[in-house]
């Protein structure tokens, strides 16, 4: 397959037939992983850039691990420090990263729409959305993905709740796309208030009550839950939220037999999941991790490398 | 003296159907008819375009004082009368406010200075647009305050909104409201619904503008005195414009260029344009459409741009970031005038060009009433429009100081192509048009 993308900004334009091409290129860089040596020279003499507005441990790890095993040049650009914090606009700090030359830009910004800004503004340089505000999380769409098509086989026809705050969740709106296209039946679960508005615009349904949503579903997505919406008055108490939506053993027991739960990480332990469940034979969340690196050397290589 | 000659002249009512000449003298309207001689008077030919009493539009952002680097008095005048506009209303929300007379007056100054189109201040209605106590409303309006506002927010609560209505009413100013109800949209970016479910961007809930425009019309029944609802984007809201209209109170409103043409899915299709960041935000295909219905069944009395300028440091950054607001001087008749031609003429054209003419007029303070007309003995304000011109909007021809606009680049029928003030032609693209 002739790839045509040469940025990720949002699955959004991705057809079925790339995402699973994209998914069988992910299986490839997984067995890379599992080598002695893992270390190929596919990207040899590109210069990727880790451009990170907002605080992340995992993300940026895995795009810099990916970069590295692929043999490209990995810089670490984040805002504590930077430009950044010294007020520079991001128009400028776009225009240095083309003076330096970079080939590839991995961007996480807190606010919505911002590496929609950057690709517009960069002539040369792939942009990778590794996060904007509320809006997208592509990546780790891709490897919820990737991760729930090695445990489940073909995904169609497959039913998946995802239950937490979808309101705030760019993780969300991501996987409701990717796994929709691959043919997945998706319901939301939550309290009304960490709800969109039109959740029917979406194309997904809604139910209110987390036993509803669990029964008999193969895939259960808990979010993060945040501390916060409890402050803002979106929930009464988080003691509430766990035992209204949070991931106990006795939800997961109505899912069907196959199960798996997900969760993106970093977990809170005893809100959004106990410990059991995060812990239990259902959890399939380290390899969602694991795949987290297949899929960015995957995103890597094809963009800016690989079969152009 | 100016003679326009052959000219189709439409006298803020209805469109002759003749070929007609208006002479122009002393800055008022000396005589209008056929074949008028005008010895010694400059002559327009302009061979059947439309002459219509001169554009007002009621809601402007010149940034003056205290922002001049997004735009003053000076660029905004000269940008109001390139889009054919030779009268407009700025808005009070600068640094400082425009709460005195001194300020007031300043303004007025400026304005006459720029010797472009004619600028009418708004005052705060309260002090320091703090919505605790009035403003010196009625020493404002003596030094030529036309509206009184506190636009860019609400008055702040319905006992000051009360008072300042009670206090206006035999002022002949009318009260024009900004309809928001703050606490719903707080850290707001885009309409509630569609976009925000798809960016997670915290919604703009059309609650927001009902709530206060009820407040406003409840407010203006109990007072017996006028409000006016700048800039109205809801269906619902207009439903209860439209009511308090038939109910016979002094209740008036206008739309935007923006929100008569753009919905909120160019949000999304421009993958997050700041261009497209504007507040009240653009709403629904269907609020569209009811704004567009609003201003056929006469719900709506006038036209606004809105024309909220800024430096492009400031509106050229993510769309999170930007300020909310969308210039338009230069461009807007064209972008109202192309929006009716494309889809379909939806309203007679008298009725679209009575919201720039008439309508507008009626609401000004009472010496400006007669702007709206071409009488004999009216002031020779008068727009040349032509409805058969195409041109491409060219941020960079503008004499705004804003470069970011969401039309920049479209070829738009429908053009302003001369503007004259008190029988001063202050643009003139007769050229360019032929």
């Amino acid at each position: 397959m002739e790839w045509r993308h040469k940025n990720l900004i949002s699955l959004e334009g991705w057809t079925r037939e790339e995402l699973s091409f994209f998914l069988d290129q992910t299986e490839y860089m997984e067995e890379l992983l599992n080598r002695p040596i893992k270390k190929v020279p596919a990207l040899r003499g590109k210069i990727v850039v880790n451009c990170f507005f907002e605080n992340s441990t995992r993300t940026r790890s895995s795009f810099e691990i990916a970069g590295k095993v692929l043999s490209a040049d990995v810089i670490n650009w984040s805002s504590s420090g930077s430009s950044a914090s010294k007020g520079e606009t991001l128009r400028d700090t776009v225009w240095t990263l083309e003076a330096m030359a970079a080939d590839g830009v991995v961007v996480r910004h807190g606010e919505v729409g911002v590496p929609d800004y950057l690709a517009k503004k960069l002539k040369r340089a792939a942009v990778f959305n590794a996060g904007d505000g509320t809006n997208g999380h592509p990546t780790q769409a891709l490897l919820d993905l990737y991760t729930a098509r090695q445990k489940l086989g073909n995904l169609e026809g497959a039913r998946m709740a995802i239950i937490g705050d979808v309101l705030h969740s760019r993780v969300a709106r991501s996987d409701i796309q990717a796994f929709r296209k691959m043919g997945v039946n998706v319901t939301l679960c939550g309290p009304a208030t960490l709800m969109p508005e039109n959740t029917a615009s979406l194309g997904v349904e809604y139910v209110s009550d987390a036993r509803e949503a669990a029964s008999g579903k193969d895939i259960l997505y808990f979010l993060r839950m945040q501390r916060e919406r409890q402050e803002d008055g979106l929930i009464p108490s988080i003691d509430e939220y766990h035992r209204r939506w949070g991931a106990t053993d006795s939800l997961v027991s109505l899912a069907s037999p196959r199960a798996v739960v997900m969760h993106p990480g970093p977990m809170n332990r005893g809100m959004e999941i106990a410990s059991s469940v995060a812990d239990g034979p259902r959890s399939v969340i380290l390899e969602q991790v694991r795949s987290g690196v297949a899929v960015r050397m995957a995103l890597l290589y094809l963009c800016l490398g690989g079969v152009r | 003296m100016i003679l326009l000659k052959n000219a189709r002249i439409f006298d803020g009512r209805s469109i002759g159907t003749a070929s007609e000449d208006l002479l122009l003298k002393d800055g008022v309207i000396a005589g209008r008819g056929k074949d008028l001689s005008g010895d010694g008077a400059e002559v327009f030919d302009l061979g059947g375009k439309l002459v219509c009493p001169g554009f007002i539009d009621l809601h402007v952002h010149f940034r003056d004082p205290g922002y001049e680097w997004h735009e003053n008095t000076e660029s905004g005048a000269r940008a109001a009368a390139g889009g054919g506009f030779t009268t407009v209303v700025t808005m009070p929300n600068t640094d400082p406010v425009v709460d005195n007379p001194v300020t007031v007056e300043y303004l007025v100054a400026r304005g006459k200075r720029a010797g472009a189109a004619r600028v009418l201040p708004s005052g705060c209605v309260s002090r320091g647009r703090q919505g605790k106590q009035l403003a010196e409303l009625s020493l404002m309006a003596e030094s030529g305050a036309v509206f009184f506002t506190d636009d860019g927010a609400p008055v702040s609560d319905a006992k000051l909104l009360k008072t300042a209505l009670l206090y206006t009413r035999d002022l002949g100013v009318r009260i024009m409201e900004h309809p928001e109800e703050p606490s719903l949209t707080a850290k707001s970016q885009v309409n509630e619904g569609a976009v925000s479910a798809a960016s997670g961007m915290k919604g703009w809930p059309a609650s927001a503008e009902v709530i206060d425009i009820h407040r406003g019309i409840v407010l203006s029944r109990e007072t017996d005195s006028p409000i006016h609802f700048t800039h109205v984007s809801t269906e619902l809201a207009m439903d209860a414009i439209r009511q308090a209209k038939k109910e016979g109170l002094s209740v008036t409103c206008d739309v935007t260029p923006h929100h008569l043409s753009l919905d909120e899915t160019y949000v999304l299709v421009s993958r997050y344009s700041s261009a497209y960041k504007v507040n009240p935000p653009l709403r629904t295909r269907k609020d569209v459409k009811a704004l567009w219905d609003a201003v056929a069944d006469g719900t709506v009395d006038a036209i606004v741009t809105d024309h909220a300028p800024y430096h492009v440091d400031d509106k050229d950054v993510p769309f999170q970031e930007a300020l909310s607001g969308i210039a338009s001087l230069e461009c807007a008749v064209a972008v109202v005038l192309d929006t009716w031609l494309k889809t379909g003429k939806p309203v007679p054209l008298e009725r679209l060009l009575s919201l720039l003419t008439s309508g507008p007029a009626a609401l000004l303070s009472r010496p400006w009433r007669s702007l709206g007309e071409l009488k004999e003995g009216s002031p020779a304000d008068v727009t040349v429009l032509d409805l058969e011109a195409i041109k491409r909007v060219d941020v960079n021809q503008w004499k705004s100081k804003a470069r970011i606009c969401p039309w920049d680049g479209e070829m738009l029928q429908g053009w302003p192509v001369m503007a004259l003030v008190e029988g001063r032609v202050v643009m003139n693209r007769l050229k360019e048009s032929e």
